[in-house]
C-alpha cells in the first residue's frame, strides 16, 4: 500500500521536514504515528497526498511513485483515499450532509448512493441530528466528525487522518478512533497522526510509528 | 459523462451559487458585456446594410455605350447580341432617343423643364449594359473595340468610391469588432478568476479530494456562459429595438436606399449575437480556468 524508501523532505525556506524515511505499510493495516507538534507526522501525511514531493528517495503509494508533475494520475490516487485534515477543509456555506456529499460526487457514484453513503456516514459519526446544519454552524468537535464522515464515506482504500481527535473530548475521541479501526473491515488502510498518546493505550489492533525531529524513532506493534 | 450527468442539479445549483456570491459585479459584467455586443451588433448590422446596398449597386453596375447616329436600328440589335456573348455581362439592351430622354427627365425631376427649351431631342440612342462591377475593365475594352461603337462611358468612379466607403466601413467593423471581442474577454475571465479567487478554499478542498479539473471548473464555464447570454440578449433586445425604429423613422422616406428585410435583419443579428456571446462566453471562462492548474 505505501511504500518509502530514504525519504526525505525540505522546505523551499531550509526546513528539513522528514529525514531517512522507511516505511512499508500493507493493505489493511492501521497506523498510529505519534509524535510532538512540528516533528514531521503531518509533513508525512502531505507527502502520501501528494501535497508535497520528496526531495530525496522514492515513495510509492498503491503502487504509484509519487513524483512532481504526474497531476492526472495524483487525482486518480486522491480519489481512492479518504483525507482527514487537520484544519477540517470544510466548505463553508454548505450542510454537513452538503460537505460530505462533495466529498464523493466526482466517483462516478449515482445519486440514490451518494445520499444513502452520506446519510450513514454522517449517523456513523454521530450527526444524525446535524445534517442539515451549516458547517460553520456546528462546533469544532462536530466539524471535525463532519470531516470524517466526508473521508470514510469516500469507501476509500486509505485514510489519512491528521490529528482527527484533535478538538474532541475523551469520549468522543475515543468514538471517533473506534469508527476509524471499524474501516478495517473493508480492507481499508488508516493512518492516523495524533500527540495525545494516551488515548492509544489499550490499542492493540494497530501499529505504531513515533516520529521525532523528522524521523522514525520508534516502531512497533502495540505500545 | 457518467459523473456529469449524476451530477446536474450539483452543477446548477453551483452555477446560481456562484453568481449570487458576487452578484453587483455580475449584474454589472451582463451590463458591460451586453452594451458592448450591442456596439457589435450596431456594427454587424451596419456591414450587413451596407453588402447589400454594394450587392445591389453592384448588380446595377451599367456601362452606356454610344454609336454611330447613322447606325440602322436592326444594326445596333445586332450589336447589342454581340455585347451580350461578351463575359462578365449579364445583360444588355437598346435604349431609343425618346427613352434617354424621359430618363434625364427622371434624373432632373423638377428641374426637367430645362429641356423644353431645345427644339429637338438632343439625346442620343444608346446600348445601356448591365455588367459584373469585378468584370468592368475587361467588359469596357472589349465593347470599346466593337466596330460601330463610337464612345463607352461608365459609371466606375461613382462605384468604385461606394466600393471605397465600404471597404473602409468594413474595417473600421472588423477592428471594432477584434475590440468586442477582447474587451468581453477580458472583462468575463477577470469575473471568472475573481470568483475563482472567492472559491479558493473550496477549490483546494475538491482538488485534494481528487476531483478533475474539469468537474471543478465546469460550474464556472456555466457562469461565463450565463453571463454573456444575458449580455447577449439584452443587446439583441436593444439592437432590435434600433433596427425597429431605423426601419420605421426611413419608411417611406429613402425608399430608393435597397434595404435588407427588417425581419430578415432582425433574425439574422439576434443570432449572430447570441452566437457570439456564447463563443465568448466559452473563450472568455476557459481564460478565467486556466489560472486553475495547480496541483496543490
Amino acid at each position: 500500500m505505501i511504500r518509502a524508501n530514504g525519504v526525505y523532505l525540505r522546505y523551499p525556506d531550509g526546513t528539513e521536514a522528514l529525514k531517512d524515511i522507511n516505511l512499508h505499510i500493507k493493505p489493511g493495516e492501521i497506523v498510529y504515528i505519534t509524535g510532538p507538534s512540528g516533528s514531521g507526522k503531518t509533513s508525512l501525511l502531505k507527502l502520501l497526498l501528494g501535497m508535497e514531493f520528496a526531495t530525496l528517495g522514492s515513495l510509492e503509494v498503491m503502487g504509484m511513485p509519487m513524483v512532481k508533475g504526474k497531476t492526472a494520475s495524483i487525482n486518480k490516487l486522491r480519489r481512492k483515499i479518504g483525507p482527514v485534515f487537520q484544519e477540517f477543509k470544510l466548505i463553508d456555506g454548505r450542510t454537513a450532509f452538503e460537505n460530505v456529499m462533495m466529498g464523493m460526487r466526482f466517483l462516478g457514484m449515482p445519486p440514490r448512493k451518494m445520499k444513502d453513503e452520506a446519510k450513514n456516514a454522517l449517523i456513523k459519526v454521530g450527526l444524525e441530528e446535524k445534517m442539515a446544519s451549516k458547517v460553520e454552524n456546528l462546533s469544532w468537535g462536530q466539524q471535525q466528525r463532519v470531516a470524517i464522515a466526508r473521508a470514510i464515506a469516500r469507501k476509500p482504500a486509505l485514510i489519512l487522518a491528521d490529528e482527527p481527535t484533535g478538538n474532541l473530548d475523551q469520549e468522543n475521541a475515543m468514538n471517533i478512533l473506534k469508527i476509524l479501526h471499524n474501516v478495517k473491515d473493508i480492507n481499508t488502510t488508516v493512518l492516523i497522526t495524533t500527540h495525545a498518546t494516551h488515548l492509544l493505550d489499550g490499542i492493540e489492533d494497530a501499529n505504531f510509528l513515533h516520529v521525532d525531529n523528522g524521523s522514525i524513532r520508534v516502531e512497533g506493534k502495540g505500545w | 459523462m457518467k459523473t456529469f450527468l449524476y451530477n446536474v442539479g450539483y452543477f446548477h445549483r453551483e452555477t446560481w451559487r456562484i453568481v449570487k456570491s458576487n452578484l453587483l459585479s455580475n449584474l454589472f459584467s451582463v451590463l458591460g458585456t451586453g452594451l458592448i455586443l450591442f456596439l457589435f451588433g450596431m456594427v454587424a448590422t451596419g456591414t450587413l446594410i451596407g453588402n447589400e446596398l454594394l450587392a445591389k449597386l453592384q448588380q446595377e453596375a451599367e456601362i452606356s455605350a454610344y454609336f454611330s447616329e447613322t447606325m440602322d436600328e436592326s444594326v445596333a440589335l445586332l450589336l447589342v447580341d454581340e455585347i451580350k456573348e461578351i463575359e462578365g455581362v449579364w445583360n444588355a439592351r437598346l435604349v431609343g432617343e425618346e427613352e434617354s430622354r424621359s430618363q434625364m427627365e427622371d434624373l432632373l425631376g423638377e428641374e426637367a423643364g430645362i429641356l423644353e427649351l431645345f427644339e429637338e431631342n438632343p439625346f442620343a440612342a444608346f446600348i445601356e449594359i448591365r455588367i459584373h462591377l469585378d468584370s468592368m475593365d475587361t467588359v469596357l475594352n472589349e465593347v470599346d473595340n466593337l466596330n460601330g461603337i463610337e464612345y463607352v462611358r461608365d459609371n466606375r468612379a461613382v462605384l468604385e468610391r461606394l466600393q471605397g466607403i465600404i471597404g473602409g466601413l468594413k474595417i473600421i467593423g472588423t477592428l471594432i469588432i477584434l475590440a468586442v471581442g477582447i474587451t468581453t474577454l477580458i472583462i468575463l475571465s477577470h469575473m471568472i478568476r475573481q470568483g475563482i479567487y472567492n472559491n479558493r478554499e473550496q477549490i483546494n478542498t475538491l482538488r485534494l479530494l481528487g476531483a478533475p479539473g474539469s468537474f471543478i471548473g465546469f460550474p464556472f464555464v456555466m457562469v461565463g456562459l450565463l453571463l454573456t447570454l444575458l449580455g447577449g440578449a439584452l443587446a439583441t433586445i436593444l439592437i432590435n429595438v434600433l433596427i425597429n425604429s431605423g426601419y420605421s423613422s426611413i419608411d417611406g422616406a429613402l425608399t430608393f436606399i435597397p434595404l435588407p428585410s427588417q425581419q430578415g435583419l432582425m433574425m439574422n443579428i439576434s443570432i449572430l449575437i447570441i452566437a457570439v456571446s456564447l463563443v465568448l462566453g466559452l473563450l472568455g471562462s476557459l481564460f478565467g480556468l486556466s489560472s486553475i492548474g495547480k496541483n496543490r
